[in-house]
């Protein structure tokens, strides 16, 4: 009886009149021819020496090979961070549910983590050293979640509650570490490049836009006119213009705005354009949430004595941001897919190392593999922020809002 | 107990002049500080702002260009040539990709599983992948790897070569390819890259649109005896209308500014035009002004149309 | 009742609104400590913009404003001051969404009196305990019904401690099988001698309740009464109008 109605579920589903029934097969035909010959290419006729030749350039550029190990303990450091918050968030979940040590999603996540761990150095090709290196780095951070989770409810709500402060620390740490000063000898940013490079531009900009987009939403939604001009200038301006001639803008015009030509290092002029561009559009979404704000919120926090940047800070604000966080992180994902556009003002990020190395002679003709390869790491990164998003949202909006 | 006079500085009524006051000051004070140093630093080049060098030949050449262009042609004809060619890019994206975005976004309501399946995955992978790397995809593993001559992928009045695309009544002359009309192999690896990547978008537009017309409609449309499609036609579209043409209008400014990507796949758009001027004629200042001048014009007239659209479609109530 | 007692005092309030709309035509009011002074009137008379006057939610061109003794300004920090003493309870309640009911209550004291968490949190439930929504108090107000929210409201405002309650219509938004809740809360509230200015339409709140009874209407005070004398024995014709339309 079972397979009788999973059986009629598929026909239903697929086969339902003969219209659909043809649409199923032309479609059918069409992934199996096409897959048959991805397949085909990429067992075959892909040659994957270009990815492994040149992974120390796409993953870091040209950063000096005796400082590599700062970036070592940045990732140790990181990694010891990120499996303890990940391990605190799951430890301590809304006072109204059950606390589960490893749910089933974690324990996805963290096979695929110690899956991928495993089979990228095979497939990169990296020498035993830095495998064993990576290998570490992941069990390093499994280790932490475990104990995270193992600990996490023992120790007082304070040391909890200050966690997070560990992540503004670490980014300042882990710029210091990657450019240099406080004694670390200085690697300057044109040695910089790869993933390094895009991960500090798309960072550098996510951290930056979101206070400045804020500003800009409640300029936007102020009495005083000229903050609403100003606001509404700004952000219809930056909206109007293509990135690329704004990327183009920094590079060209910023000396000319400076006393004497002055002007800093090509990677902090694209990152501040970044930065000044998802302003705007950081603005737009946080504005959505403040006009979603039930009205009177303002009023009564007023009422009640609060002075008007705590009102802000402890009423309206939360509330926004709440219902503005889709749209805003739907930003920073287009953030880091903007950061491709450097590639095309001579910066070397992702893009731009993988169009130097097919330039060169021995590996002319390999754009597929590398697109390919750049294609799915993109995708794993931004399909990961989104669900993190979602993640998020159902986290926040658990608690019920008025309908 | 008499009134205490209050401070300018805690006064209720002051405050937002002064706050006003301060903002205006410091942006004029940050403005002054830079035009100041564009000017001091543009005279020192001898770049002082003019509009003469507009006429001076440029020097270099536009290919695929529509407009009759030579190397002898001055800047501003250039310029020109490279705007119609954005406009040649964006007319025909905007089209294609709407077209696209409403297949896949009625695709989505199939009944067909399988369909509903790899809309939602094509929806998922366009989305999540930069559209550089894909125009860049297009261009260089795609369109440039096309076959060449009499190997040429030839379709009933289409022939898809190396050299271009061809479109009429395609036919090959001595080993060359020759039509009425002629894409070059940069249009169409960039128009097809825009409309894949704005579709997706679309689609989630054109979605949105849809699932927001009551079920009841449908039900109602089933019991009065349409076909899906009539149903689709008739009853539904008309009420997701409003709903779709205003998130419409973003995609379309989006894929006009998109459109300045075109540089990555040798196309001679107004960017690409712009940024060769500026690199000869270091005319940076007014090189941006047309620049941008000329996309936000492209943006007010994409947003007077749609919105113009969108008064036309809005469901006329009582 | 001496001077010490005169907990507001509305001396020729004028109020435009910026379209011109003349809302507040010279209106005197004097609240005394333990009183409940009940505001009637038809909807555009002005009496909500009124008592908002009074903790400068709406701001005025021209009288003034003396509550228990500080006058109010346009000093921003004499402002805040006066809202510190004055507690109002809104229409719609206004509850913040994103806190729970214990969280609504404790926030303004800790934030704006600088008091500690777990002392103000003590009180907190003591006042649910009062309006009879202890065991709502770590739900989110969403999870209320409109009379629980309202109720939540007023214990909102007393955790401040106030020397006068505001209400701007507490019940109106409420269905009807839960104004009575409400009403009580207000009712108890009054016997334990607060100071209670309230804008409403519940006659029969009035009746037992009051002190006093005003009448407003285009932005004037129409009159003024003992709640026995307003309702049977009114003197001016307004008033009589008024009360054959809400009979």
């Amino acid at each position: 009886m079972e397979r009788s109605s999973s059986l009629q579920r598929l026909r239903a589903a697929l086969f339902a009149s003969r219209l659909d029934g043809l649409i199923t097969v032309v479609l059918l035909a069409a992934l199996l021819a096409g897959g048959q010959a991805l397949l085909h290419w990429l067992v075959f006729k892909a040659q994957w020496a270009v990815i492994q030749a040149n992974s120390t350039l796409f993953a870091i550029g040209r950063y000096p090979l005796d400082q590599q190990w700062r970036l070592w303990l940045l990732s140790v450091l990181l990694a010891a961070a990120t499996g303890v918050s990940w391990g605190w968030l799951r430890a301590f979940p809304r006072p109204d549910r059950r606390t589960r040590l490893w749910p089933a999603n974690d324990r996805l996540a963290a096979a695929v983590l110690a899956g991928l761990a495993l089979l990228l150095p095979l497939f990169l090709q990296l020498s035993a050293a830095i495998s064993q290196r990576w290998w570490g780095i992941t069990a390093l951070l499994l280790a932490c979640r475990w104990w995270a989770g193992r600990v996490g409810p023992a120790l007082p709500a304070a040391v909890r509650r200050g966690w997070p402060v560990i992540w503004p620390l670490l980014y300042l740490l882990g710029m210091t570490l990657i450019a240099g000063g406080l004694g670390l000898p200085v690697v300057s940013p044109s040695r910089w490049g790869g993933l390094l490079l895009t991960l500090i531009e798309a960072s550098f900009a996510i951290l930056l836009c979101f206070p400045l987009g804020v500003l800009l939403a409640l300029g936007r939604r102020s009495r005083l006119p000229l903050l609403r001009w100003l606001s509404v200038l700004y952000i219809e301006f930056i909206r109007g213009a293509p990135l690329i001639t704004l990327l183009f803008l920094g590079q060209n015009i910023l000396g000319l705005l400076l006393p004497g030509g002055f002007s800093p290092d090509r990677v902090w002029r694209a990152a501040w354009v970044l930065t000044f561009f998802a302003a705007a559009y950081v603005a737009e979404a946080v504005r959505s949430g403040l006009v979603a704000l039930p009205p009177g919120q303002m009023e009564a926090a007023r009422a009640l004595g609060l002075p008007v940047h705590q009102a802000m800070l402890k009423v309206v604000l939360p509330q926004a941001l709440r219902v503005a966080l889709p749209a805003m992180v739907g930003q920073f994902i287009n953030l880091l897919q903007d950061t491709t556009l450097l590639s095309l003002i001579g910066l070397f990020e992702l893009l731009g190392t993988a169009r130097a190395v097919m330039a060169n002679p021995a590996f002319l003709g390999k754009d597929a593999e590398v697109y390919l390869v750049l294609a799915v790491l993109f995708w794993c990164c931004c399909a990961a922020l989104g669900l993190g998003s979602r993640a998020l949202e159902t986290r926040l909006n658990s608690n019920p809002q008025p309908a | 107990m008499a009134p205490s006079v209050t401070p300018w500085w805690r006064n209720r009524r002051l405050i937002p002049w002064l706050v006003q006051a301060a903002v205006g000051l410091l942006v004029l004070v940050l403005v002054a500080f830079l035009l100041g140093n564009l000017v001091q630093n543009l005279a020192a080049a001898g770049l002082l702002l003019t509009w003469r060098w507009i006429g001076n030949p440029a020097g270099f050449d536009i290919a695929g260009s529509w407009l009759p262009f030579s190397a002898d042609q001055p800047y501003w004809w250039a310029l020109l040539a490279g705007l119609v060619n954005t406009l040649r890019v964006v007319v025909i994206g905007l089209i294609g990709a709407s077209i696209v975005g409403t297949a896949v976004g009625v695709a989505s309501f199939s009944g067909n599983a399988l369909l509903r399946g790899l809309a939602r995955v094509y929806v998922e992978l366009i989305r999540n992948i930069p559209l550089l790397l894909q125009l860049v995809f297009w261009y260089f593993v795609v369109f440039l790897s096309l076959p060449g001559g009499a190997q040429a992928i030839q379709w009933p009045g289409v022939v898809l070569a190396q050299s271009g695309l061809y479109l009429g009544m395609p036919e090959l002359v001595n080993g060359v390819w020759q039509a009425p009309i002629r894409l070059s192999v940069e249009f169409a690896a960039l128009l097809t890259g825009l409309i894949v990547y704005i579709s997706a978008f679309i689609s989630e537009v054109v979605r949105g649109g849809i699932a927001s017309v009551p079920k009841g409609q449908w039900e109602a449309a089933r019991a009065l005896g349409f076909s899906p499609l009539q149903t689709l036609r008739r009853v539904v579209l008309p009420q997701a209308l409003p709903v779709i043409v205003p998130g419409l209008n973003n995609q379309y400014i989006s894929l006009a500014k998109s459109s300045s990507l075109a540089i990555a796949c040798g196309y001679a758009d107004l960017y690409s035009v712009a940024e060769t001027t500026l690199n000869q004629t270091g005319r940076a200042v007014e090189v941006m002004v047309i620049l941008l001048g000329a996309y936000l014009a492209m943006d007010l007239v994409i947003s007077a149309l749609m919105n113009a659209l969108n008064r036309a479609v809005q469901l006329r109530s009582r | 009742m001496t001077d010490r007692d005169l907990m507001i005092e509305a001396r020729g309030v004028q109020k435009w609104y910026p379209n011109g709309y003349h809302a507040l035509r010279g209106v005197d009011l004097n609240v005394y400590r333990g009183e409940v002074v009940v505001i009637m009137g038809p909807s555009g008379s002005g009496k909500s913009t009124f008592i908002r006057t009074f903790n400068a939610l709406e701001d005025i061109q021209g009288g003034s404003i003396v509550v228990d003794g500080m006058t109010l300004s346009d000093d921003v920090r004499n402002i805040d001051a006066i809202r510190r003493e004055v507690g109002m309870v809104f229409q719609q309640f206004n509850l913040f969404p994103h806190l729970t009911v214990l969280e609504n209550l404790c926030l303004a004291p800790v934030l704006v009196r600088k008091r500690k968490k777990a002392e103000v949190e003590q009180e907190a439930l003591a006042l649910l305990e009062r309006v009879n929504i202890r065991e709502q108090a770590h739900k989110y107000p969403g999870q209320l019904s409109g009379g629980q929210q309202q109720r939540v409201a007023i214990a909102r405002s007393l955790c401040m401690e106030p020397r006068v309650m505001l209400f701007d219509e507490p019940t109106s938004a409420l269905d009807p099988e839960m104004v009575q809740e409400v009403l009580e809360v207000m009712q108890e509230l009054a016997r334990e001698g607060m100071t209670m200015v309230v804008v409403t339409h519940e006659v029969r709140f009035a009746r037992q309740v009051a002190s006093r009874v005003v009448l407003m209407a285009e932005g004037e005070v129409v009159e003024m009464a003992p709640p026995e004398q307003f309702f049977t024995a009114p003197q001016h014709e307004r008033t009589r109008q008024f009360l054959s339309q809400i009979a």
